[in-house]
């Protein structure tokens, strides 16, 4: 509503400002950038109606299913907040979402510092660089179905790597102790994805400015005292949006436990997407599934408020700043 | 207030789009355009799909109204089915496991009785060994005929390795812990097991119940009588179990091996296994895998007894057969009759033998030399056919939404993260209805 004041003023801007000439203001996309005026809701139409015929609409159906008890034969029966009462006293759920939780925490912790220290290392100039790295990018070209059937042959425990390493694997029965398969899960995960990672660390560090390196050099700071003292700080923002890309993706990993693990052993790796796999698709009670999959967003949204809110990515911060 | 107006917006495209996805749905299920005169005959997508298309083949060379051949690859079948079934792209004839697996379909009113068609044409009765066309009656009324072939259990093994190890297919629970003994003597794993996959665990868990309790107690359970798990007799097999793997029977990482990428197959082809319970699949399996060893060393026998236990040594378990339902909205009853007529046929019975596969039909028998292993035809045509019971594997006995909770308390009971009472409890928890 009153946008329509907000547009004429904002398009005005140009003529106002002083100094508009400034080539970094209109490089850096300030107020003169914008002349043409800036776009209504009707330019984003298409994509709303998109967003709100599969993101908007799925999730409110999910969300009146989740009071409802179906079998998707009959038609759905309202069953009030049973759903809901059932999962909560099932441990099974909340040992899924604890698990969730555990593989996403592992996951950020493990592939973090790998990735940071493999971009910092990708983005400099040192001899076969180029090479190593493109060899290092393959795993991220390959689908997360084929990488986990790959893995899952390979650690076989009488075909695979584990008969030949018994000093390591011991009777190789890595799927059958929660711990050993948990293990197995954060493994595959950081093989398939710390290569994605890598690459926005090597493109953050590329462009962190020469200059502060050679001041730091003139000052006698060493290699290590130039990554935490310079690289570190100025890949803050690099490092907030990796980390939310991975728990995001943590959240909702579902193929590598489906192929690896099923769950398994018992239900020591039925993470709360699986879960609600198990709940739709192999029982066909999608009235739980979708409770499962509606605290899963509750609990997703929760999570990434809450990295947003401690990192400051809020605030938008340039790591350009004081340049 | 920005935040507002457009929030408001959203909803009223959301809104909108919503109306018309309702209305979308509203109309399923209702009124189909005519789509000429065809059948839908819907099957699980494997390798014996082509002894399917050659007989629908067959029956569109005669049939005004031709039958289609739609297929869904395995894994996904048993999903798919169930969303598609109550919507307009339900077929008019599909697969299914008899049982269980059916009766969420048959109480939601969507079957077809077939005791019309069979009064008809006693044929359709008639023409299968009685205990396998009972699987697919619920409530009394049949509601599936038999198709594709009958999977029993059976104990297979490596004759190399039992030779080695002095040791013969076992004919009692003695014999078999007697052979455990002397083939870790030897230095193998007595026992191959996929426990990875849960479904080959739960063979063991089927065959010491019928042995000790015989196959009513399993019946009672299913029943709803939820006392059944908690009897003598459920504790005398739950001890059994416990006393195999604790004797060491399946190794330790059990958990770990799995049938389906050829895990466990392999142990057993490469003498590193004596025996291994499965499902009369496993013979293919090998065949395709291992040619040498199929055609050599690999033998079977029967599920030993167990002294004192009321089960019959002939009874068996696993899949009694696949069967081929009818929906009760197909617009060509009469076609589908005709259609169901060729299970019994001749020429299905040679097809289906000659991919390996084990018809349950009377007229089997007289052709068993045209398999791909007469031999091994034959010795499950003949359990089959004397079997006083077999029972439907539990995982398909049950209603699906038993299966998640039912293999978690297998493994678990299995490799000992749960006791008996937990197991019991776990059990009498499973809907059974």
């Amino acid at each position: 509503m009153n946008r329509t004041p907000a547009i004429p003023k904002r398009s005005k801007g140009p003529e106002g400002s002083e100094g508009f000439e400034d080539r970094a203001t209109v490089r850096w996309g300030g107020p003169g950038a914008v002349a043409v005026g800036r776009p209504g809701f009707l330019w984003a139409a298409p994509a709303a109606l998109f967003f709100g015929l599969f993101a908007i609409v799925p999730l409110i159906m999910v969300a009146v299913l989740s009071f409802a008890s179906w079998d998707g034969l009959s038609d759905p029966e309202f069953a009030g907040l049973a759903n809901w009462k059932k999962l909560l006293d099932d441990p099974v759920m909340i040992k899924s979402l604890w698990l969730s939780v555990l593989l996403t925490v592992l996951g950020v912790a493990v592939q973090t510092p790998l990735s940071i220290l493999l971009g910092v290392w990708a983005a400099g100039h040192q001899r076969n660089r180029a090479v190593l790295s493109a060899i290092y990018f393959v795993p991220m070209l390959l689908s997360i179905a084929a990488v986990s059937v790959l893995w899952r042959a390979l650690l076989d425990p009488n075909l695979g790597v584990p008969a030949q390493a018994t000093w390591l694997f011991g009777d190789g029965n890595l799927f059958g102790m929660q711990a050993s398969a948990i293990g197995v899960l954060v493994f595959v995960s950081t093989w398939q994805f710390t290569p994605l990672h890598t690459l926005i660390y090597q493109g953050a560090a590329r462009a962190v400015p020469p200059v502060l390196y050679q001041a730091a050099q003139i000052d006698g700071a060493g290699k290590v005292r130039q990554f935490f003292h310079i690289t570190l700080p100025q890949l803050r923002n690099a490092i907030i949006t990796s980390m939310i890309l991975m728990v995001v993706g943590g959240l909702t990993t579902f193929d590598t436990v489906l192929i690896l693990t099923q769950g398994g052993p018992g239900s020591d790796t039925t993470i709360s997407a699986f879960y609600m796999y198990q709940k739709a698709f192999k029982s066909f009670d999608y009235g739980s599934a979708s409770a499962i999959a509606l605290l899963l967003v509750l609990v997703s949204t929760l999570i990434s408020l809450i990295v947003v809110r401690l990192s400051g990515y809020d605030k938008m911060r340039s790591t350009m700043e004081g340049l | 207030m920005k935040q507002r107006a457009r929030f408001s917006r959203t909803v009223v495209v959301g809104g909108a789009a919503l109306a018309l996805v309702l209305s979308l749905s509203g109309c399923g299920g209702g009124s189909d355009a005519a789509d000429g005169d065809t059948i839908h005959v819907l099957v699980y997508g494997d390798a014996a799909n082509k002894v399917e298309k050659e007989l629908v083949a067959t029956f569109n060379k005669t049939s005004e109204v031709k039958a289609v051949l739609d297929t869904i690859p395995g894994a996904d079948y048993q999903a798919k089915l169930q969303t598609i079934i109550n919507s307009k792209q339900a077929p008019d004839v599909f697969f299914n496991w008899g049982g269980g697996s059916i009766k969420p379909f048959v109480d939601a009113g969507l079957l077809l009785p077939l005791d019309p068609f069979i009064a008809e044409d006693p044929g359709l009765k008639e023409k299968f060994l009685p205990s396998v066309f009972n699987s697919a009656v619920v409530d009394g009324t049949s509601y599936g005929i038999p198709m594709r072939g009958t999977q029993p259990v059976l104990l297979f093994n490596n004759g190399k390795v039992l030779e080695k190890a002095g040791v013969e297919p076992p004919q009692t629970w003695d014999d078999l812990l007697a052979a455990v003994e002397a083939l870790k003597a030897d230095g193998v794993t007595p026992i191959a097991l996929g426990g990875g996959d849960r479904w080959p665990t739960l063979m063991w868990f089927e065959y010491l119940y019928d042995r000790i309790a015989g196959p009513e107690l399993f019946q009672k359970a299913l029943d709803g009588d939820k006392d059944a798990w908690a009897s003598p007799d459920s504790r005398k097999a739950l001890g059994k179990i416990r006393e195999l793997v604790d004797a060491g029977a399946f190794g330790t990482n059990y958990d770990s091996v799995k049938f389906t990428d050829q895990g466990s197959p392999t142990l057993l082809a490469t003498g590193r296994a004596g025996f291994e319970l499965m499902g009369s699949w496993a013979y293919s399996t090998q065949q395709d895998a291992h040619p040498e060893f199929a055609r050599s060393d690999l033998g079977y026998s029967a599920f030993p007894s167990v002294e004192g236990g009321k089960g019959d040594r002939a009874n068996l378990v696993g899949n009694t057969n696949n069967f081929y339902s009818v929906l009760k909205k197909t617009k060509h009853p009469q076609a589908v009759a005709e259609f169901l007529k060729l299970m019994y046929s001749d020429q299905f019975v040679k097809a289906q033998l000659s991919i390996g596969n084990l018809p349950t039909t009377t007229n089997t028998e007289g052709l068993l030399d045209t398999a791909a292993s007469p031999e091994f035809a034959k010795f499950q045509y003949d359990m089959v056919k004397e079997a006083p019971a077999f029972q439907l594997s539990w995982d398909q006995a049950y209603p699906r939404s038993a299966a998640t909770a039912m293999y978690q308390s297998l493994q678990q009971f299995f490799n000992g993260s749960m006791d008996e009472d937990a197991f019991i409890q776990a059990m009498q928890a499973l809907p059974t209805s």
